[in-house]
């Protein structure tokens, strides 16, 4: 069954020893359909992304097989696929298949895996290691994704942990790392709730009336009473049992002081519990223990943030993964959320909202849907005489740019040092052992193309970047011929087509087209004597090409 | 030092104790004791050489430099000092009197003056400074007879070998020249370069000897500063004093504190009778006590505030300290 | 102009384009609402007139009673004299000599109260001209100069810092939500920028050949995809280009011997001479860190080498910025985190200090000669004219011709480029 056989190539070549990836996908009963009604969300999807009347004419139909490969493993496990996978996939026959390679890919470590990197980098922003280690935090959201812990657990444990219990310590990571109660409150407000509320610290928004002080000061006095105490070199989040959230505007002239009570916005203000005065304290705060009180104002904060009922919590999840697989959130930017800043569909963000917490904040099954949707699946590529800003959103898939994690890892995969990593290691490979030897040559990637800490992954081309791929040692290293990369195997073909054939499905995944075979061809008849210099200049051109660059 | 060497005294360096306390009103950077015994001269941060006589605690200013002062030197015969400032001024004043003023002032280095002193026979002043220049002048009238050029850095200190034949200089790098008077040239180089350092860290020099003396006999010379710097601009570092055989050149034994201190070694005096006396500021002030012989301070007192200078009186038992505090103190090691 | 521009430019309804502005995940970079958005004739214009900017950062803290603002005879003076400097009744420390024959170019600003003594968040002030705040974080002077008064067709990076160590590569938290293109690029020990020489394996008719190559895979693919993002990646490949053409521009052993002379050959004055080579080729903004004056120890004597160090080529660097023209259109700014404390300590140190201290200024609409504030008789307070980091900020900017009153945009949220509580210290502009 090619389906099958397709299948079990994902599962080889994806990570070779992992019984889970082999395992066939598993038919998930609540991802078909949604909650209580009758369309399957994929269907719903495409109908409100169709819904503009002339989108049909500026629809860029179905990406070609090997578009829609390289998009699903990018999104999905943050590489590209091999060459003989890609080989596999553009050979099956099956209708099925594309259905079949989203779900494989679900199921896969790597998943796992892509998805710890995604979310480390949106709680976190690549924030240096002062606290807790990032390997521990990896490892925890790692576990969490294999898991597919729903969103409002992961979330609230995230809210919840202190960093005392060694347990759940990592989890701490998005508190203590940050420490600072103002600092928090933005970052809660704008990756939790999508909302960014960053101005109303001092004032009312002065141009989104519906983000006010109170919406800032309601988060804040649920962690106002914390600070991250590090006596032991370790830190862990302290807490007192008294202390008043007020504030003023500083455009008030009568300089009114407001109080506020902990309160998600559009929530009620949680009223304290009364603790008898002796009783204030499990723990009382001092120079060298972390303060619990008996009613705390933080323990709160969790379960009202992540109530399936909360709105504006399931609407920032659905945005995001939203904006993860399409390349821009309906909300976009994904932190402003605002009645005066509409959705480009609105009657979509609602049934994705709503799906979410139907399905209990199944993030995997979700994002299956998105995966199995047509829209998903549209091409990149704009119809003949269509002028891109006259098209309806989404009518043609967006390009996103790689982030520097898939910009690494995919480079790792098209020259081979992935396969030679892989060869070398035999039959003891695991995804773990793959991604121990692999991921620190990272480092360089996130150095030159992550953005700074402390704010989100976007993206620039800047000079130095173009210096490091055009000149740099690392790519120049890995396109040097060793056993099992792309250098070494193009060397051992024979004739410039099967050159070409193998270049482009392990670069570009897809086979390459009468004028590309005949470009190599003719490059190569011309660098005949330094066959290897000239294989290698091939596939840095592909490589640095913006067709490799662009996820599309 | 200058003026004619003390005369070897039973002293016990264990028994220092404060027997003159003298206030200012700024903090001072040198003091010397005159060949005549009566007093103290001090340079302080206020621009003022203060004298104090040393029975009466009496203290007269002596108004004229625009800067600090840490050079002094005497010519006991015509009964003079010498005062080396901070812009390069040297002034010449009566050592007695009750308003002593400025004889002759000298333009005599471009930057500090360093250090000066008095050759044995007291006919020869020479001078350094930070024109990482050496000077000869004729006592008294101040006449510059020899500029000797060849360190190649701010020149910290002179001194004349007891026997007057020789003048050795030493500068911030640690590099020690022996110059032979008769010839005016360098004879021979010693290397105390232990007491500097180039912090990678701050891109400066560090080091430097803040103070140098050579024994009565003249047998050993010895340069007082600050070694193993690890932060050069907190001065964390230790304080050293190398103590060089003057035959061979070489350097004899590294004076160190018993007990570990941070800072710098800033006054250094040999004792005729064999002990070497230092003063440390930096984290606070000490005066340390070695024996002939030893590399270990046996004795240490803990001084009220950071030292900065070091001079032994012609008695023998008297040390002068000025301090950051805005005092100039007396101890004495004599017997009680 | 970049090709990136030009996309912009043809847009309709000035959106980038919609999916242009969409592709990036970053709203942040892609909605900055001005900056190199002009036309070809604008971004000509601008190059005639192209406004430069040289930051001189003495590290540490250098003190300002031995550079700008001395007190001597005081109880807080030192040992040091002052000197008379090109412009009558304004002296300055015996240790500047050369530098006071400059004087007419420059200006003092001696009112200045940061009231920050910690290194790192003087740093920030000085930088960003406003103090250190929780979740946010505000571009260098250098990434806005880079963003406002740069060409994008400039290949040299628009934030260069020569420094005598550094991490080599680029600071990416300098341009904070302007973005990366802005941040600086260490030149450690005035080296040039990592990865700039061919690989020597790979001889320049190759690399013309597989960029070659790579421009016809990047052409197939962009037939039907081209966005600002696109037009950006393929950009910064003719950037790294005609930087590796002008690669010179980064050794200074190009120059003649004279000026090796005139700068002096230790390590500040060859990072002087670069910087004059960079404005000169082009640079925006570049900054020069002479390291180091956190002098808590031994104040007076370090403050002799290090000055002894920083006078003589940065009066070469005045003088010959004015000889080439340059002058006139470069702003020159020498700071620090902080001055240092009136009171000498009992090590002759002089510790941090933040209420009372000065920055100097030269150049590019600088009134020559010019004074700002006053300080009293030992240097403890600022006794008129007391400005902070925000005047200085809005100061520069006035300087070279920007309106710091203007704001970027991030999303819709309105940024001041300058702090909006401060204002232009008027008296030292032209």
């Amino acid at each position: 069954m090619p389906q099958r056989w397709f299948l079990l190539s994902v599962s080889l070549f994806v990570c070779a020893a992992s019984a889970e990836a082999v395992a066939p996908p598993a038919v998930r009963s609540s991802a078909g359909a949604k909650a209580g009604g009758t369309e399957p969300l994929h269907r719903t999807i495409d109908r409100l992304v169709s819904a503009p009347k002339d989108f049909a004419q500026f629809d860029a139909g179905p990406a070609p097989d090997g578009e829609f490969l390289r998009r699903a493993y990018l999104d999905l496990t943050g590489t590209i696929p091999t060459a003989t996978v890609a080989r596999a996939f553009l050979k099956d026959a099956s209708p099925t298949k594309r259905q079949f390679l989203i779900d494989g890919l679900l199921a896969s470590p790597e998943h796992s895996r892509h998805l710890a990197n995604v979310f480390d980098v949106m709680l976190m922003e690549r924030r240096a290691d002062r606290l807790v280690p990032r390997a521990a935090w990896h490892s925890y959201l790692r576990d969490a994704f294999a898991a597919n812990k729903p969103w409002d657990e992961l979330a609230r444990e995230i809210l919840a942990s202190n960093g005392a219990d060694p347990k759940t310590r990592p989890a701490a990571k998005f508190f203590l790392e940050r420490g600072e109660p103002h600092l928090l409150t933005r970052d809660i407000g704008r990756l939790f709730l999508g909302m960014n509320l960053q101005c109303c610290q001092c004032h009312d928004h002065p141009r989104i009336e519906d983000y006010r002080q109170e919406h800032y000061y309601g988060i804040f006095a649920f962690i106002g009473r914390t600070t991250v105490l590090n006596a032991k070199g370790t830190g862990v989040i302290s807490e007192k049992a008294d202390g008043e959230t007020t504030f003023q505007s500083v455009f008030d002239p009568a300089k009114v002081t407001k109080t506020s009570l902990p309160r998600v916005p559009g929530g009620k203000g949680l009223a304290d519990t009364v603790v008898p005065k002796d009783k204030l304290y499990v723990v009382a705060p001092t120079a060298g223990a972390a303060g619990v009180p008996t009613y705390s104002r933080r323990a709160r904060l969790a379960p009202e943030v992540t109530r399936a009922d909360y709105e504006p919590f399931r609407r920032n999840i659905a945005n995001r993964l939203w904006a993860h697989m399409l390349g821009r959130g309906l909300v976009h930017p994904l932190d402003m959320d605002y009645p005066g800043n509409q959705p480009s569909h609105a009657e979509l963000l609602d049934a994705l909202s709503a799906d979410i917490a139907a399905r209990k904040f199944d993030m995997r099954g979700f994002m299956r849907e998105i995966g199995l949707s047509q829209t998903y699946a549209r091409s990149s590529a704009l119809p003949a005489g269509v002028k891109e800003t006259d098209a309806p959103l989404y009518a043609t898939a967006l390009l996103k740019p790689l982030t520097p994690e898939q910009f690494g890892f995919a480079l790792m995969q098209a020259t081979g040092l992935t396969d030679s990593i892989r060869q070398s290691q035999g039959k003891t490979a695991t995804e773990q052992s793959l991604y121990t030897a692999l991921s620190p040559n990272l480092a360089p990637f996130i150095r030159a193309f992550g953005s700074p800490a402390g704010t989100p992954q976007g993206f620039d081309a800047t000079v130095d970047q173009a210096l490091f791929l055009a000149n740099g040692p690392t790519l120049r290293s890995w396109l040097t011929p060793r056993a099992g990369n792309l250098t070494d195997r193009l060397l051992k073909l024979a004739g410039n087509d099967a050159v070409a054939e193998e270049l482009y499905l392990s670069i570009l995944t897809r086979l390459p087209d009468a004028e590309e075979r005949k470009e190599v061809a003719d490059f190569l008849t011309s660098r005949t004597k330094d066959r290897s210099a000239a294989l290698q200049d091939l596939a840095w051109a592909l490589l640095t090409s913006t067709e490799f660059r662009f996820n599309h | 030092m200058s003026g004619p060497p003390p005369a070897a005294v039973k002293v016990d360096p264990t028994s220092a104790r404060l027997v003159r306390d003298f206030k200012h009103t700024s903090p001072f950077v040198g003091c010397r004791f005159d060949p005549t015994g009566q007093f103290v001269y001090a340079g302080a941060q206020d621009n003022a050489v203060v004298r104090f006589q040393l029975d009466s605690g009496k203290k007269t200013i002596l108004n004229g430099h625009k800067s600090w002062i840490r050079a002094f030197a005497f010519a006991l015969k015509e009964k003079l000092v010498f005062s080396g400032d901070q812009a390069g001024k040297l002034i010449i004043w009566p050592i007695e009197g009750d308003a002593p003023s400025p004889i002759a002032t000298i333009a005599s280095h471009k930057g500090w003056v360093r250090a000066l002193a008095t050759s044995p026979d007291g006919k020869t002043l020479a001078s350094c400074g930070n024109d990482n220049l050496v000077k000869l002048w004729a006592v008294p009238e101040g006449k510059l007879l020899h500029e000797l050029p060849g360190h190649a850095n701010h020149v910290y200190n002179v001194a004349f070998h007891p026997e007057g034949k020789f003048l050795v200089s030493a500068d911030l790098k640690g590099v020690v020249k022996v110059w032979d008077l008769a010839k005016g040239e360098t004879v021979r180089e010693m290397d105390a370069k232990i007491l500097y350092k180039y912090d990678q860290g701050f891109g400066a020099d560090i080091g430097g000897v803040r103070s140098m003396a050579f024994s009565p006999d003249g047998a050993h010379l010895a340069c007082a500063g600050i070694t193993e710097v690890t932060n050069a601009f907190a001065g964390i570092g230790k304080p050293l004093i190398v103590l060089f055989d003057w035959v061979s050149g070489k350097q004899k034994l590294l004076l160190r504190p018993k007990v570990n201190f941070q800072g710098t070694a800033w006054g250094v005096v040999m004792h005729p009778a064999g002990y070497i006396l230092g003063v440390g500021g930096g984290n606070g002030g000490v005066l340390w006590a070695w024996k002939p012989g030893e590399a270990l301070a046996y004795h240490a007192l803990t001084l009220p505030n950071n030292a900065r200078d070091l001079d032994l009186h012609t008695d023998g038992r008297w040390l002068a300290i000025p301090f950051f505090d805005n005092a100039v103190r007396i101890y004495d090691i004599g017997p009680k | 102009m970049t090709n990136r521009a030009t996309y912009a430019c043809n847009s309709p309804a000035h959106d980038l384009s919609r999916r242009s502005f969409l592709a990036g995940t970053a709203g942040a970079l892609g909605s900055l609402s001005f900056g190199n958005f002009l036309h070809g004739a604008a971004a000509g214009k601008l190059e005639k007139d192209q406004k430069r900017v040289l930051v001189i950062w003495l590290s540490g803290g250098v003190s300002q009673l031995e550079t700008w603002d001395p007190k001597p005879g005081t109880n807080t003076g030192g040992p040091f004299q002052t000197i008379e400097t090109s412009v009558p009744g304004v002296h300055i420390c015996e240790l500047l000599p050369h530098t006071a024959k400059q004087m007419h170019r420059m200006a003092l600003v001696r009112g200045i109260n940061t009231i920050e003594d910690d290194h790192g968040k003087g740093a920030v002030i000085m930088h960003t001209g406003r103090r250190q705040e929780p979740g946010m974080t505000y571009p260098h002077l250098g990434s806005v100069c880079a963003k406002m008064l740069g060409s994008d067709r400039n290949p040299l990076p628009g934030y260069i810092h020569v420094t005598p160590r550094g991490n080599g590569g680029v600071n990416a938290a300098d341009s904070a939500f302007l973005g990366p293109r802005y941040a600086s690029i260490s030149l450690d020990n005035g080296q040039a920028p990592a990865n700039i020489t061919r690989p020597t394996e790979l001889n320049e008719s190759s690399d013309a050949e597989r960029n070659a190559l790579r421009l016809r895979a990047s052409e197939r693919f962009l037939k039907k995809r081209r966005t600002a993002d696109t037009e950006a990646y393929t950009h910064s490949y003719d950037q790294a280009a005609q930087l590796m053409r002008q690669k010179d521009l980064f050794d200074v052993s190009k120059e003649p011997a004279k000026y090796a002379d005139m700068y002096g050959k230790h390590d500040f004055g060859r990072h002087c001479l670069m910087a004059r080579r960079l404005l000169e080729g082009g640079a925006t903004f570049v900054k020069v860190t002479h390291s180091n004056y956190d002098t808590h120890h031994e104040n007076f004597d370090f403050h002799i080498e290090q000055l002894g160090e920083f006078d003589q080529p940065f009066a070469a660097l005045l003088e010959d910025l004015h000889q080439r023209g340059l002058l006139s259109s470069t702003l020159v700014v020498v700071m620090s985190e902080f001055g240092r404390t009136p009171n000498i300590n009992r090590n002759y140190g002089r510790d941090h200090w933040s209420r009372a201290w000065s920055v100097a200024l030269a150049g590019c609409g600088i009134k020559g000669g010019a004074v700002s504030g006053k300080t009293n008789a030992n240097g403890t307070a600022v006794t008129d004219r007391m400005v902070h980091g925000g005047h200085l900020f809005h100061t520069y900017l006035k300087a070279v011709g920007l309106d710091p009153k203007k704001n970027f945009y991030i999303d819709q949220r309105p940024i001041p480029m300058a702090d909006p509580k401060a204002s232009v210290i008027s008296e030292v502009l032209a």
